[in-house]
C-alpha cells in the first residue's frame, strides 16, 4: 500500500501533500522536514531509494525522483515493488505534463487543486487505480469540462478501451 | 502557465509566495484564515463559488503546515451541493482534511450514499473516491453491499467499476468483519477475466488483499492469474495506451506475480508449467538498456519474477539462473538495479542452497561497500553479514574492519556490531577473535558498545589457552600513544586478571603495568585502576605492605577525584580496598581468579535479533548457524560455572561498568567483608538469582553478562545515602566499619523515578509533548504550544494508583527572564485520575536559565519531592525563518566581531552527518538554508528569537565542518540587535546549547555548539 505522495521543491517547500493514512498536521510537517533533510544531501547518480523506517516504521520504503526543481516522493510498504513505484511516478509526471502542456513548478503551485484531481485518478486509498496516462488525461478532461459546464448533464466522455472487451 | 481559474485563490497563492519569510507568511495566512472564518460565520451571503474558493484556500493553507481547525463543516456540506464543481471540491477537501473518525463525516454518509446509488456516474466516482480514501466503519456498514454491486455490475462503465474495486478494498481492509466476502471467490474469478486493464488492475489489488487474508478460499483464482500473466507477458495482448515503454502493463504484471506469492505453492502441473514458461521468458528476455524509464519498468517485472521463482522454490536450474542474473545486476552501472540486486541476493540466502554460488560474487559485493550511495552500502553490508560463514569470515570481517575507518558515521555502530557478531560466530580460532575485537575498539572505540567488550572478556575468562595471548595483546595496545577509553578498560581488566601470565616479559612487571595504565588515562577510571592494582598485586603475592603503600597513594588522590566530578565511586572503592587489604588470610580467597562464565547465547546476537527488522536476512543467518555451530563456542570448556563456592569474591572482580550495577556490586563485598568474609557462602546459586534480580534496572544485556557474578545491592539503593553512611561512620568507627553501608530496609521508602529525568527533559527540549517525569505512582506529562515570545503549557498530572495522591504541591521557581503563571494545583489527585494544570509562559528577555518545577506529594508516610527542569528553554522562543541569499549576506557582513558575532572551533564532537545536523537544527527551530554556503560541507541556518523586550530578532548560524575530521567543527553565530549587546552574545548559541548541553554531555555536537557560545 502507498502511504503518502509528497511533492516538494528543492527548498523543501511542500507543493502537494497527500497521506493515505491520516497524520496530524504537525506530524506531516515533521515528516516533510526529515525527508527533505535526507534528500537534499544526496548526490546525483545515486539510487532512488532511501531508508525510511525511522520516519514511518519498519518495512516502509521511500522512493524519490527529481524532476527539475521538484522532488516527487512516494512512501509505501513492502507490498509494493520499488521499481514499479518509479514507473508510477513517471506516469504521474507524464500525466501532469500532458494536462499542463510542459509542466513546471509554478503550474503545480497555482493549480494544486487540479493536481489533486489528477492524483485522485491515479491513486485511490493508497492503491493504484490507473497506470495509463492517456486514460487519466481523458478522465481529468471530463472533469474539467464538467467544472466549466456545471449545468450540463452530459457524462464524462466514454473511453473507447473500456468497451472493447464487451 | 495555467491559473486555477479562481482569481481569489491565485491572488492568495501569489501573496504567500511573495512573503519574504516565514513570519510574513504566517501573518498572511492568519489574515486569510480570519477572513474565511468571518465569511463562514455569515453564511447567507456566501455564493457556492465563494464557498468553493475558500475551501480550496483552506486546503492550501493546510498543505503549508498550518492547522485548519474550522470550516470542516463547510467542506463537508459541499458534498451535498447539487452541482458538480462544488460537490467535487467538497469531496476532495474533505478527504484530505478529515480522518476517518471525524464526527462530521457521519453527517455526510447519507449524501455519499445517495451519490453512490444515484444514476450520475461522475457523482458515483467522487463518492467512491472519498470512501476509498477515508471510509470508516460506518461507511462499511451502510455502503459495502452497494459498492459490491457496482463492481460487478455489467451496466457500469470501467471508470466507476475500478473505483468501486478499490473502495471495496479499503472497506474490507479496515473492517473485514463488516464486509461480507463469502462466496466472493467466484466473483473474483470472474473479475480476473476482465478485459479492461484499468478494471483488472484495481481488481488485482483487491484480489491481493483478499488472498493475503485467506488464500484457501481463492485457489480457483490461481489459474486465472497465470492466464493474466500469459496474456500480458507472452501474448502481449494489451491496448496501446497500456503499453509502457514497449512493455505490456508492467504494473499489472508485477501485481499479478505479487498475488501469486500469497499462495504457498502451485500444485496443478499444467498451471505450474504454464507459469514457469512465462517466468522463464521474463528472466531471459530482459536486458539493461539505455532508457532509464524502460529499464525501471522491465526490471520491476524481472525482480518480481525473481521473487516469485524464489518463493516457488523451483527446480535448481532456475534458481541458479536467478543467482547468475543477480550476480550480473550487482555489477551494473544503474544504481537502482545494483541496489535491488544486493537486496534480493540477501533475500535469496535464506531460500535455498545457493550460498556457494553467491560466495563467488564476494569481491563484487565488497566493492559495493564503497559505493557512493549510502543506500547501496547498507544493502551490501547486510548481504556480507548474511553470507558470512566459517570459510569466509576472515576475509569479510577484515574488509569490514578496513571499511570502518572510512564508513559513514550513521553506519559505524551497526558495522561494529555486525563485525563483532561475525567474529564471534565464525571465528576460525579464538586468538583471531580477540584480535578483531581489539582492532574494532582501536579503530572505532566510540561505536563499540559495552556489550562488545564485555563479551570478549567473557570469552577470555572462559578459555584458559587464550588468556596469555589476550593479556599480551592488551599490553601491546597500551604502548600506542593514544588509545580509546574503552581500550583502557579492556586492557586494565585483562591485565588485572592475567598479567601474571606474562611475568618475565620485558615491560610486564606489576609496577610497570600499573604505571602505564595509570598514565594512560588518569581521568577515566580510578575504579579499574584500583581493581587492577589490587588484584594484580595480590596475584603476585606481594606483601601486604606494598599493597597498602600503593593504595595509600591512591586513596590520597580520592578527594581530588571526587571534586573533579568523577563521583563517589572511585573514592569509596579506594577506601574499601584499603580496608580489605588488611583482612589478612581471607584475602587469598577473595582474590582468586574469576571462575568461568556459564555458557549462554551471546547477548550481542540476541540484541541483533531483537533490533534487526530484516527478518529475511536474520533467518538466513540463524539457519546457517544451526548448521555450523561456531568454533568459538565449541572450544569453550564446559566446566560447570560457579563450581567454586566463592560467590562473594566475584563481586570484587566484576566487570567494570559505570552504572547502577556497578554501584550495587560495590556494596556486596563490603557488607560481607564486614565480619562475614571468612565464612564462604555455601549457597551460591540461590543467591545468584537474587542478585540478578536486584540488578534488574540495568540493561538486560548487562544483566545477562553480569549475572554469573554475584551482584547484590539494596534494591534501588541510592547513591547519596550510601555516601552519607560512609562518611557518617568514618569519623567514629574507623575504616573497617565505615564499610557497613546503609541497611537494605532503608531503601524501601524511597520512590525511584522511572526513566532518566535528564533524558526526558532533553527530549522535551526538542519536541512539544511527552513525559516529563514518571515514578511508580505518578506520571507528569507535558504538552506545549509556542507562539513568538509566549507559550502555553499544560501539565498532565496523573495518579497511577488506586489510592488518592495526597498533599500534592507544585511550585514554579522561575528564572528572572520568564514570567510564569501556573494555575492552582489540587491538593489531592483522585485514584487513577489525571488533572490538567495549564501554565502560561512569557519570555521577557534572552537568557539561558531554566525554570524549575518543585513538585511533591505524599505517598504513605514518605514525602516524595522532585525538582524538575521545565522545557521552557531558549529555543522554544525561536521561529524558523527562511532567509534568501540577498538577505543573508548583507546581514552577515553587517555584524562583525564580538559581541554581535562569535566564532569558536569545537573539537571532540560526536560525529554527525550534515543531514543529521540539519535535523537537529530543525528540531531546535532553526531553519537550514541550503545553497547559501557555496561549500557543501557547511551548514547555514537562520531563525528569529522572540522575547517581550526584544521582539523578533534575527539570528544567523553557520557551521563549517571538516569532511576529513568530523569530530571538529567551527561555529559562527551572529545576531543583529544592537540594543542587546551582551545578551546577544549569549543568546544565539544558547538556543542550540541549552537543550542538549547538560544531558548529552560533550559527546553531542549540538551540545558542543551550545556550549560554545
Amino acid at each position: 500500500m502507498i502511504r503518502a505522495v509528497i511533492v516538494m521543491n528543492d527548498q523543501g517547500k511542500p507543493r502537494l501533500v497527500k497521506f493515505y493514512e491520516h497524520q496530524p498536521v504537525e506530524k506531516q510537517q515533521e515528516i516533510i522536514r526529515s525527508i527533505y533533510g535526507v534528500l537534499c544531501s544526496r548526490a546525483e547518480n545515486v539510487s532512488n531509494f532511501v531508508q525510511a523506517d525511522s520516519t514511518f516504521g519498519p518495512d516502509t520504503r521511500l522512493v524519490y525522483k527529481t524532476f527539475a526543481t521538484l522532488y516527487f516522493i512516494v512512501i509505501f510498504d513492502d507490498s509494493e515493488n520499488e521499481l514499479a513505484i518509479l514507473d508510477l511516478m513517471q506516469v504521474f509526471v507524464e500525466t501532469l505534463d500532458k494536462c499542463f502542456s510542459n509542466v513546471c513548478e509554478l503550474d503545480i503551485v497555482f493549480n494544486f487543486n487540479k493536481v489533486h484531481t489528477i492524483l485522485d485518478e491515479i491513486i485511490l486509498g493508497g492503491q493504484v487505480i490507473e497506470m495509463s496516462s492517456s486514460e487519466v488525461v481523458k478522465a481529468v478532461d471530463g472533469i474539467s469540462w464538467l467544472e466549466k459546464n456545471p449545468n450540463s448533464i452530459i457524462r464524462v466522455p466514454k473511453s473507447i478501451s473500456g468497451w472493447q472487451g464487451r | 502557465m495555467a491559473l486555477s481559474g479562481m482569481r481569489g485563490l491565485s491572488v492568495f497563492i501569489s501573496d504567500v509566495r511573495n512573503c519574504r519569510n516565514k513570519e510574513q507568511e504566517r501573518l498572511r495566512v492568519d489574515k486569510e484564515l480570519g477572513n474565511i472564518r468571518t465569511r463562514f460565520k455569515n453564511e447567507k451571503g456566501l455564493t457556492p463559488y465563494e464557498k468553493k474558493k475558500y475551501v480550496w484556500k483552506m486546503l492550501y493553507i493546510y498543505m503549508l503546515g498550518y492547522d485548519v481547525d474550522f470550516g470542516h463543516m463547510e467542506a463537508v456540506s459541499l458534498i451535498s451541493a447539487p452541482k458538480y464543481p462544488e460537490k467535487q471540491v467538497g469531496y476532495i477537501v474533505t478527504s484530505c482534511l478529515l480522518n476517518e473518525n471525524h464526527d462530521f463525516l457521519r453527517l455526510a454518509i447519507n449524501a455519499v450514499r445517495n451519490d453512490i446509488i444515484g444514476r450520475n456516474e461522475t457523482f458515483q466516482c467522487l463518492a467512491l473516491t472519498l470512501v476509498g480514501n477515508i471510509g470508516g466503519r460506518e461507511f462499511a456498514e451502510s455502503l459495502a453491499p452497494d459498492v459490491q454491486k457496482l463492481l460487478i455490475s455489467s451496466s457500469c462503465r470501467p471508470l466507476v467499476r475500478k473505483k468501486a474495486a478499490l473502495c471495496l478494498l479499503r472497506l474490507f481492509r479496515k473492517n473485514s468483519d463488516v464486509v461480507n466476502v463469502d462466496g466472493w471467490s467466484d466473483r473474483m474469478a470472474q473479475l480476473l477475466d476482465e478485459r479492461d486493464i484499468g478494471v483488472l488492475t484495481s481488481s488485482m489489488s483487491l484480489f491481493v488483499a483478499l488472498v493475503s487474508n485467506n488464500h484457501e478460499a481463492y485457489w480457483s483464482c490461481l489459474p486465472k492469474c497465470v492466464k493474466v500473466l500469459e496474456r500480458l507477458a507472452r501474448n502481449q495482448d494489451v491496448p496501446q495506451e497500456y503499453t509502457y515503454y514497449g512493455i505490456p502493463s508492467p504494473w499489472l504484471q508485477v501485481k499479478t506475480m505479487r498475488a501469486l506469492q500469497y499462495f504457498p505453492t502451485v500444485e496443478d502441473p499444467s498451471t505450474r508449467r504454464a507459469l514457469f514458461e512465462v517466468l522463464q521468458r521474463i528472466l531471459m528476455g530482459t536486458d539493461v538498456v539505455k532508457n532509464v524509464n524502460k529499464n525501471n519498468a522491465s526490471h520491476a517485472v524481472l525482480f518480481e519474477a525473481l521473487a516469485l521463482v524464489m518463493h516457488l522454490d523451483s527446480e535448481k536450474e532456475m534458481m541458479s539462473q536467478c543467482v547468475a542474473l543477480l550476480g550480473k545486476f550487482i555489477a551494473v552501472r544503474e544504481p537502482n538495479i545494483r541496489y535491488l540486486g544486493l537486496e534480493n541476493m540477501t533475500r535469496m540466502l535464506m531460500v535455498t542452497d545457493v550460498h556457494e554460488i553467491i560466495k563467488r560474487h564476494q569481491a563484487q559485493i565488497i566493492t559495493s561497500l564503497k559505493d557512493p550511495d549510502i543506500s547501496i552500502r547498507r544493502r551490501s553490508l547486510d548481504l556480507l553479514y548474511g553470507m558470512c560463514d566459517v570459510s569466509n569470515a576472515k576475509d569479510i570481517v577484515e574488509e569490514l574492519l578496513q571499511y570502518l575507518g572510512t564508513a559513514d558515521f550513521a553506519m559505524r555502530e551497526e558495522l561494529a556490531l555486525k563485525a563483532a557478531i561475525l567474529a564471534e560466530k565464525f571465528a576460525p580460532d579464538l586468538s583471531w577473535y580477540v584480535d578483531v575485537i581489539l582492532q574494532l575498539i582501536d579503530k572505532a572505540g566510540d561505536f563499540v558498545s559495552d556489550d562488545i567488550w564485555f563479551r570478549v572478556v567473557q570469552f577470555v575468562t572462559n578459555n584458559e589457552d587464550l588468556q596469555p595471548y589476550a593479556a599480551l595483546k592488551a599490553r601491546e595496545y597500551l604502548d600506542k600513544p593514544a588509545i580509546h577509553e574503552t581500550m583502557v578498560k579492556v586492557s586494565a581488566y585483562l591485565l588485572g586478571e592475567y598479567s601474571h601470565l606474562l611475568a618475565r616479559r620485558p615491560g610486564c612487571s606489576p609496577k610497570e603495568i600499573f604505571s602505564i595504565i595509570h598514565e594512560k588515562l588518569p581521568t577515566v577510571s580510578y575504579v579499574y585502576l584500583l581493581d587492577y592494582a589490587f588484584i594484580h598485586n595480590t596475584n603476585n603475592r606481594y606483601s601486604s605492605f606494598n599493597v597498602c603503600k600503593d593504595f595509600d597513594a591512591l586513596t590520597a588522590t580520592g578527594p581530588r577525584i571526587a571534586e573533579s566530578n568523577l563521583g563517589s565511586i572511585p573514592q569509596q572503592r579506594a577506601v574499601e580496598y584499603f580496608a580489605l587489604s588488611r583482612k589478612g588470610a581471607a584475602l587469598m580467597d577473595i582474590l582468586a581468579e574469576m571462575p568461568k562464565f556459564p555458557e549462554r547465547q551471546s547477548s550481542l546476537i540476541k540484541k541483533a535479533e531483537d533490533t534487526d527488522a530484516d527478518t529475511a536476512e536474520l533467518s538466513a543467518i540463524k539457519m546457517r548457524t544451526q548448521q555450523q555451530a561456531s568454533n568459538a563456542l565449541v572450544v569453550t570448556d564446559q566446566r560447570p560455572a560457579n563450581g567454586a563456592p566463592q560467590v562473594s569474591q566475584l563481586a570484587m572482580v566484576m566487570v567494570p561498568s559505570m552504572n547502577d550495577v556497578d554501584h550495587a556490586s560495590v556494596d556486596q563485598p563490603v557488607t560481607q567483608a564486614n565480619g562475614t568474609l571468612s565464612v564462604v557462602d555455601p549457597q551460591p546459586s540461590a543467591q545468584d538469582h537474587a542478585h540478578v534480580r536486584s540488578a534488574a534496572p540495568a540493561a538486560d544485556i548487562l544483566g545477562d553478562l553480569l549475572s554469573p557474578l554475584a551482584i547484590e545491592g539494596p534494591p534501588g539503593g541510592s547513591a547519596p545515602s550510601e555516601q552519607n553512611s560512609v562518611s557518617g561512620h568514618e569519623g567514629t568507627l574507623g575504616v573497617d566499619d565505615a564499610l557497613a553501608l546503609a541497611p537494605v530496609g532503608d531503601h524501601e521508602h524511597t520512590v525511584q523515578p522511572i526513566g532518566d529525568i535528564a533524558e526526558r527533559f532533553h527530549a522535551l527540549c526538542l519536541k512539544d509533548s511527552g513525559v516529563l517525569y514518571e515514578d511508580p505512582y505518578v506520571q507528569i506529562g507535558i504538552k506545549a504550544e509556542w507562539r513568538s515570545h509566549q507559550g502555553r503549557l499544560v501539565l498532565f498530572l496523573g495518579n497511577k494508583n488506586t489510592a488518592p495522591l495526597e498533599s500534592v504541591h507544585a511550585v514554579i521557581l522561575p528564572p528572572s527572564h520568564l514570567k510564569l503563571d501556573l494555575s492552582p494545583v489540587p491538593e489531592i489527585v483522585p485514584p487513577r485520575a489525571q488533572v490538567q494544570i495549564p501554565l502560561e509562559v512569557v519570555n521577557l528577555r534572552p537568557s539561558r536559565d531554566v525554570a524549575v518545577l518543585d513538585f511533591s506529594y505524599k505517598f504513605g508516610t514518605s514525602l516524595v519531592n522532585n525538582r524538575l527542569r521545565l522545557p521552557a528553554v531558549l529555543n522554544k522562543f525561536l521561529q524558523p525563518i527562511q532567509v534568501s541569499a540577498e538577505e543573508f549576506f548583507p546581514q552577515w557582513r553587517l555584524l562583525t566581531g564580538p559581541p554581535l558575532k562569535l566564532q569558536e572551533v569545537v573539537r571532540g564532537v560526536r560525529p554527525m552527518s550534515l543531514g543529521e545536523m540539519a535535523n537537529l537544527f530543525n528540531s531546535l527551530r532553526l531553519m537550514v538554508c541550503p545553497g547559501l554556503d557555496p561549500n557543501a560541507s557547511n551548514l547555514v541556518a537562520s531563525t528569529t528569537f522572540y522575547s517581550e523586550s526584544t521582539r523578533a530578532m534575527l539570528c544567523l548560524v553557520r557551521i563549517e565542518t571538516d569532511p576529513a575530521d568530523r569530530t571538529q567543527l567551527r561555529m559562527t553565530v551572529a545576531s543583529g540587535d544592537a540594543t542587546l549587546t551582551i545578551p546577544t552574545a549569549a543568546k544565539p548559541s544558547a538556543p542550540v546549547a541549552q537543550p542538549t548541553t547538560p544531558a548529552i554531555a560533550a559527546s553531542d555536537p549540538g551540545a558542543m555548539l551550545a556550549g560554545l557560545l
